[in-house]
């Protein structure tokens, strides 16, 4: 009995091991120096900055596949998560330049805690090498639906103008608080932002009629939106979003064209020689634009935006200038 | 009546044998993963979920919600026989769990929890099919405010658990309440000591700390304990309770299925609040309390119920209002989109299917977890039996590989290691660490809890007193704090002539 036992306890040891040994190996995978247009030759690490069945970790295993099929190689997902993503991303910009750890940054968390002055800055943009955008959410501002005081995007702001109107958000310059800084600074109008831990909690508080307006993201609110457990007002993007083709974006209600959108995108660490980084840019474009890789996107809730190296590095500093702006209204 | 017959109709596609199957995978899995430190129940649902790609949506989530509750199970076993809590939850049983496994009683633990899991687990289902979907509107009126109230009160009750010493009690209560400080600050975004490390940016992991309040200092203790005077291990006392605790148990398991089941209603509170809750309520419902904390079975048994019973009523804002009440209740619902299934009021009319075979099918994995394990309980309780110096190593090398695959780093490994060394410095001391664990999440919440409440209501914060809810809440914290003054003043005299243990 005490031997089976004994054997019971170290299998479960050893398979315990194994899986943390994977993990290491994964980021620790730095054998030959590529360079030449045969990369990849061995597995991709992809870092992603959260948790396991997170939001990025989802769209990140969707992608993977697709991935995999244009570069020739395994491709493996490496969760890092805390730090609010500061331990994922930093591990990206420290990773060995040879294009086999790569990792997804999500933006406008990286962009706020680079603006955020009680933040020990160990990267910045510089730090990384863009390869492309892979999925952007727009804001999405959502009223009940039995509101007495406001039933369109309009009738709130002008309502908001008069009175405080509470908001949602889930955490200070997070893509919800944003949202909602934006508003004020662009329409004069009186949200009050109110912090909660995740769209869970949030949600239920705007529920119970406990905060007037839920800020949150069009993939978060299309869902309810169709429900009608709540009735999305705006979406803070340039166009309207094909997830929620009924509703107005802020600029086609007549006022000044607020955007505010979280996105993530694949990096790699700077240094990164241009001929792998082509590999990547051109395996990564053909993936992200493959049909069928839109079409898993779209059944779990999520639009593909894909952007390229450039236009992504361009995005990420308008967030890091936006937040630079509200830096005052942030109290930072 | 129609419930009734849409309940059937889930049964007959719950019980087909690829469904059964599927539910028996689902626990299985769910029992190693909770065993297994470190991986939790939520990376355990998530790394699976692509597993279930392929399968019919029905299925999937019989298995993937078969891992959940099955993984409920698995951490109150490394929480009875070595006091490693894997998750929040857990915490509230090991006050008692443990030292009943230290009195050669880990049998009767176990088994009292298989029961009490089942039946939390199977009245909690029928009060979802039956009357929750109404009560849904009472759940959502807790706000900002109540929420604040009710973690308030389920601070005085931490406060209760210190044992012996108030003052050592409040010393704990504020380690915990500093432990929660680190990390963002909820309304101004500033980062609190994190001292320019990227690991200290969001605060601290609480399964490190858990293992290491709990599990590595016990070992620690323990090997002094040795160079002493070597201690044999305790022997295997049979399984079932004594007859004179029978009735008690069956009590506390009735009180903590009705707790934990409307507390599970609520939407988004963690799952300390119903264990602690239930753990409290039975404390100050004994005949003689000064049993609880050194191996008092209701002090299992109405925990581990509650939990349970909470987590069958916490569906009901899973599947009405798509919001989950736990980190793996959050992955389960990102399994039901990917399938298909899109949470929300209409969700009972339109996949009426699904959602029923899915109630039957957590009837069928709670009675098949209660077969797999009242007679794996005897098993379970001869790891108790190992001797000390082969247990130990085993339990640090678990404990370590747990740790360091939180977010496959070593820097969670430096903290087990820091707060092992801590947990040996209080016991010690003789101050309670099970307060730290509790505090350190409730603390979290309360804070966000009440900068809200102030931020809704101008900075009023006699709204909290004003309303309905918590105000009858704050009374009772009041009222739980004077009686347990009163509590002290009477037992000064006993403690005082009490000195040892």
């Amino acid at each position: 009995m005490k031997k089976r036992l004994s054997l019971v306890v170290s299998s479960i040891i050893m398979a315990g091991a194994l899986s943390a040994c994977s993990g290491a190996e994964e980021t620790s995978s730095t054998a030959s120096s590529a360079g030449e247009s045969d990369f990849p030759k061995k597995p991709i690490s992809i870092i992603v900055a959260y948790d396991a069945g997170g939001g990025t970790d989802t769209t990140a295993r969707t992608l993977q596949p697709f991935l995999e099929e244009e570069l020739g190689e395994t491709v493996t997902i490496v969760n890092q998560p805390g730090g609010s993503g500061w331990v994922g991303w930093n591990a990206i910009a420290a990773a060995k330049p040879d294009g086999y750890t790569i990792g997804f940054l999500n933006s406008p968390n990286l962009a706020s805690g680079l603006v955020n002055p009680t933040m020990e800055k160990q990267v910045d943009l510089g730090s990384f090498e863009m390869i492309g955008n892979h999925v952007v959410d727009p804001g999405a501002v959502a009223i009940r639906v039995d509101d007495k005081r406001f039933s369109n995007f309009k009738e709130l702001v002008e309502y908001a103008k008069d009175h405080e109107v509470t908001t949602t958000a889930t955490g200070v310059a997070g893509d919800d608080h944003l949202v909602t800084l934006k508003l004020n600074e662009a329409l004069g109008t009186k949200f009050k932002a109110i912090q909660f831990d995740g769209t869970a909690k949030s949600r239920a508080a705007f529920l119970g009629g406990h905060v007037d307006v839920l800020v949150t993201s069009v993939g978060e609110a299309y869902p309810m939106h169709l429900e009608k457990q709540l009735k999305v007002a705006a979406v803070t993007a340039e166009e309207r979003s094909s997830f929620l083709p009924d509703v107005p974006t802020v600029e086609e209600e007549g006022f000044e064209p607020v955007i505010s959108q979280s996105t993530r995108g694949l990096v790699a660490p700077k240094g990164v020689d241009e001929e792998t980084m082509e590999v990547l840019e051109t395996a990564f474009e053909k993936a992200v634009t493959n049909a069928e890789h839109e079409k898993k996107m779209e059944e779990i809730g999520t639009q593909v935006g894909y952007y390229n190296a450039e236009d992504y590095r361009a995005l990420l500093e308008q967030d890091v200038k936006d937040i630079e702006g509200l830096k005052e209204l942030l109290g930072w | 009546m129609e419930t009734i017959q849409l309940l059937m109709t889930g049964f007959e596609i719950a019980l087909s044998w690829q469904n059964i199957l599927y539910c028996l995978a689902g626990v299985s899995v769910g029992m190693i993963v909770g065993i297994l430190p470190g991986l939790g129940p939520s990376a355990g649902t998530a790394l699976l979920i692509p597993l279930t790609f392929a399968m019919d949506p029905i299925s999937a989530i019989i298995m993937l919600s078969g891992i959940f509750y099955g993984s409920m199970y698995g951490g109150t076993i490394t929480t009875v026989l070595v006091n490693v809590p894997g998750e929040a939850a857990s915490v509230v049983t090991s006050l008692d769990g443990y030292p009943m496994a230290k009195k050669g009683r880990a049998g009767v633990a176990l088994g009292i929890s298989a029961i009490g899991s089942f039946v939390g687990g199977v009245v909690a289902i029928i009060g979802v099919a039956l009357v929750a979907p109404h009560l849904v509107k009472f759940a959502l009126s807790f706000g900002p405010p109540e929420y604040f109230a009710l973690i308030l009160f389920g601070m005085t009750m931490v406060v209760g658990l210190a044992g012996k010493s108030i003052i050592r009690g409040v010393l704990a209560v504020l380690i915990g309440l500093v432990l929660a400080m680190f990390g963002i600050a909820p309304s101004s975004g500033d980062i609190r000591f994190s001292f320019g490390q990227a690991f200290l940016i969001d605060g601290f992991d609480f399964v490190t700390i858990a293992m290491g309040l709990f599990g590595l200092s016990e070992i620690l203790l323990g090997l002094e304990q040795q160079m002493k005077k070597p201690e044999k291990p305790p022997k295997v006392k049979g399984l079932f309770p004594s007859r004179q605790e029978i009735r008690p148990s069956a009590m506390s398991i009735g009180r903590g299925t009705v707790l934990g089941f409307f507390l599970g209603l609520i939407p988004g509170i963690s799952s300390v609040v119903p264990s602690l809750l239930s753990y409290s309520m039975e404390k100050r419902l004994a005949k003689d309390p000064s049993r609880f904390g050194k191996g008092a079975i209701e002090g299992v048994a109405g925990p581990e119920t509650a939990n349970n019973s909470f987590t069958g009523g916490a569906l009901i804002p899973l599947f009405l209002l798509g919001i989950p009440s736990s980190a793996t209740m959050a992955v389960l619902l990102g399994a039901f989109v990917l399938h298909g299934l899109q949470p929300g009021p209409t969700l009972f009319v339109r996949h009426a299917d699904f959602v029923w075979a899915v109630i039957a099918s957590m009837f069928i994995g709670n009675l098949l977890l209660l077969f797999m394990n009242l007679p794996l309980a005897k098993f379970w309780a001869k790891i108790a039996s190992i001797p000390f110096n082969m247990l130990f190593p085993i339990i640090i090398a678990v404990s370590i590989v747990g740790t360091y695959s939180i977010s496959n780093s070593l820097w969670d490994v430096g903290g087990l290691l820091i707060f092992g060394l801590l947990g040996y410095v209080l016991k010690k001391a003789d101050i309670p660490v099970a307060p730290i664990a509790l505090v350190f999440i409730l603390g979290k919440m309360m804070e966000e809890s009440l900068l809200q409440t102030l931020g809704l209501y101008n900075g009023n914060f006699m709204e909290i007193f004003t309303r309905p809810i918590s105000g009858t809440l704050m009374a009772l914290s009041v009222l739980a704090i004077i009686l347990s003054i009163i509590a002290g003043m009477k037992n000064k005299k006993a403690l005082l002539g009490d000195s040892e243990v």
